[in-house]
């Protein structure tokens, strides 16, 4: 009964906008007391944000994912799911999460349908059977609804593993780089899924290492370094703050320098007759402007916006080894 | 502490540990029931040609019990522990710390499968000694409720196994080096107090002694030891092993780190 009461007023709660996801200081260090690998880690996401958790490999993405999902106990700091303590209310916020683990966890016994069946079952909830057909078949696995878990592909299992965070119809996604391993023509149609999740009302946190899979799909970029958050932003200020770089590669007459040009001052880089040129974004009519005064016959030309990629570079990267310019 | 906030899960629980051992029947229903009906027919039928009899009871007779609960032993102990050791095998342990499950429920699902198991097994031997050694039991009901008593037990027993251990070669070596001595040594085969000297005393302190004692009475109406302390001695292993695996699920050994 008191329950339900919850269950409808967070309900509410979301409805009014509030913060599907609130983290706030959340410190781990695993028990060789070597290793921090989450330090005060706070943000906050609104219902139907579409968020990319970027880091590198040992970030501390995965722990932070393993504390929403139960399986980290965290050394510090609060978490809210819904407006649900994860402490003191944890067993009501695991109905609102699904998550897509970055390992392989399919039930090697059962078939997928099987697997779906007992999945739905363990959150409290009837088999939908027509549900899971309609996931199954967003996700290209009609045909192996009889198939045991073990006889399917590693790009199979791990579709199947999407199937399973959703089949309980949770408020957030959690998907930890869901696409290793997944084709590109499937993993396309995965982004429109997505996208159409989204539609539906839901909150998407992906974790990815292809970093294009982020630009396309999400509103706001969360990174994080060595258990820190180095950034918050939405995609669009992210870009427009770091990635103000172009690049410009022609394709240019053996025997040409292009230092003793007038594009001497730029940053140049030439490998055989390739020439790359980084400038501002704020330059490229001059830029271009020059290339027409050059003695040498062009042969062919191509523009390039500095990417997410080149942010997560410049903002993870040690040392500044980055080229500041192309950013 | 919250006992049930999610009886559904617990019952779709259920059903998969059942349904897990029930896909590979021939390995957990018909090898162990073979096992049992190979050693009825060595000991018991050597030895009831042989006209040996313990007490008033003829060899067959006192055998019959002493098998079903091995094979309950057995049986209800690897459900779980296998059942676990595989989900931790094939990565889906975790997924254990993402359902609205409590504890208790987490726990009765495993045990309500492993006890299923003990008890299909124990009354299917006893079904296959019917030709051999007749069907009358002295207590029926309470037969197969002190076989589930032994299957709760070995259940648990199991869940903590099962958390404990990493491998399948961590289970097998519990069960092949303790569990199996242990309960060839609690009067299965033969009369506890018929043991040479200090190590018939010896025996009656295994603790799975009283539980085998149990199971007999029920089904001889005789046996060794006094039943009532026997009984109450059972239902407090019973409840001890289930507290303690209770214990190890809230630890999350095993579970989460």
């Amino acid at each position: 009964m008191l329950d339900n009461h919850l269950e409808i007023l967070n309900g509410c709660f979301c409805l009014l906008g509030g913060y599907v996801l609130e983290i706030k200081g959340v410190s781990k260090c695993y028990s060789n007391g070597k290793k921090q690998a989450l330090k005060e880690v706070t943000f906050h996401i609104k219902a139907q944000e579409f968020v990319a958790l970027l880091g590198q490999n040992g970030a501390g993405k995965t722990t932070l994912i393993n504390i929403l999902g139960g399986n980290v106990k965290k050394d510090g700091g609060s978490v809210k799911i819904a407006g649900l303590d994860l402490d003191s209310q944890e067993l009501l916020t695991k109905r609102k999460i699904g998550i897509v683990p970055q390992e392989i966890s399919i039930d090697f016994n059962f078939t997928v349908l099987e697997i779906l069946k007992f999945q739905s079952g363990y959150f409290g909830k009837r088999f939908d059977k027509k549900y899971a057909e309609y996931l199954l078949e967003k996700l290209s696995l009609s045909d192996k609804i009889h198939v045991r878990g073990r006889f399917l592909s590693g790009g199979m299992k791990r579709r199947l593993l999407i199937a399973k965070a959703l089949i309980h119809d949770p408020e957030i996604i959690i998907l930890d780089e869901p696409t290793a391993g997944v084709d590109i023509e499937l993993r396309h149609s995965l982004y429109l899924f997505l996208q159409e999740l989204k539609a539906q009302g839901k909150t998407i946190i992906l974790t990815t290492h292809y970093l294009e899979e982020a630009e396309k799909l999400c509103d706001r970029i969360i990174m994080i370094k060595d258990g820190e958050v180095i950034a918050d932003e939405s995609k669009q200020t992210l870009l427009n703050k770091y990635a103000t770089g172009q690049m410009i590669k022609i394709e240019c007459e053996k025997g040409f320098d292009p230092k003793s040009s007038i594009l001497n001052g730029y940053d140049l880089k030439i490998v055989e007759r390739e020439l790359s040129i980084q400038f501002h974004k704020s330059e490229l009519s001059s830029v271009l402007e020059k290339l027409t005064k050059l003695p040498v016959i062009l042969e062919t030309l191509s523009i390039s916006q500095s990417n997410l990629e080149d942010v997560f570079l410049h903002l993870t990267r040690k040392g500044g080894e980055l080229n500041d310019t192309f950013l | 502490m919250i006992l049930f906030y999610n009886p559904y899960g617990m019952w779709t629980l259920m059903k998969r540990e059942v349904h897990r051992f029930m896909k590979v029947y021939v390995q957990t229903l018909i090898s162990p029931l073979i096992s049992n009906l190979l050693y009825l027919a060595i000991f018991g039928g050597t030895l009831s040609s042989r006209h040996v009899t313990i007490g008033h009871v003829g060899y067959l007779k006192f055998l019959v019990p002493g098998l079903c609960v091995m094979g309950v032993i057995f049986s209800s102990f690897q459900n779980p522990s296998f059942s676990i050791v595989a989900h931790k095998f094939q990565n889906t342990i975790m997924d254990f710390n993402s359902y609205p499950l409590s504890n208790f429920e987490k726990l009765v699902g495993f045990v309500f499968g492993g006890t299923c198991r003990g008890i299909i097994i124990g009354g299917v031997t006893y079904g296959a000694t019917i030709p051999f050694a007749g069907a009358w039991i002295a207590h029926p009901i309470l037969f197969f409720l002190s076989l589930g008593l032994v299957g709760i037990t070995f259940s648990s027993i199991g869940v903590i196994s099962g958390l404990y251990v990493k491998t399948f070669e961590g289970t097998n070596f519990f069960l092949s080096i303790v569990l199996t001595p242990v309960t060839y040594l609690a009067g299965v085969f033969f009369q506890v107090s018929s043991l040479p000297g200090v190590l018939s005393h010896i025996a009656l302190l295994n603790p799975l002694f009283p539980l085998v004692s149990c199971v007999r009475y029920m089904y001889l109406g005789v046996s060794e030891g006094n039943i009532l302390v026997n009984g109450i001695y059972a239902v407090v292993v019973t409840v001890f092993f289930f507290a303690a695996a209770y214990y190890f699920i809230k630890k999350g050994v095993g579970l989460k780190y």
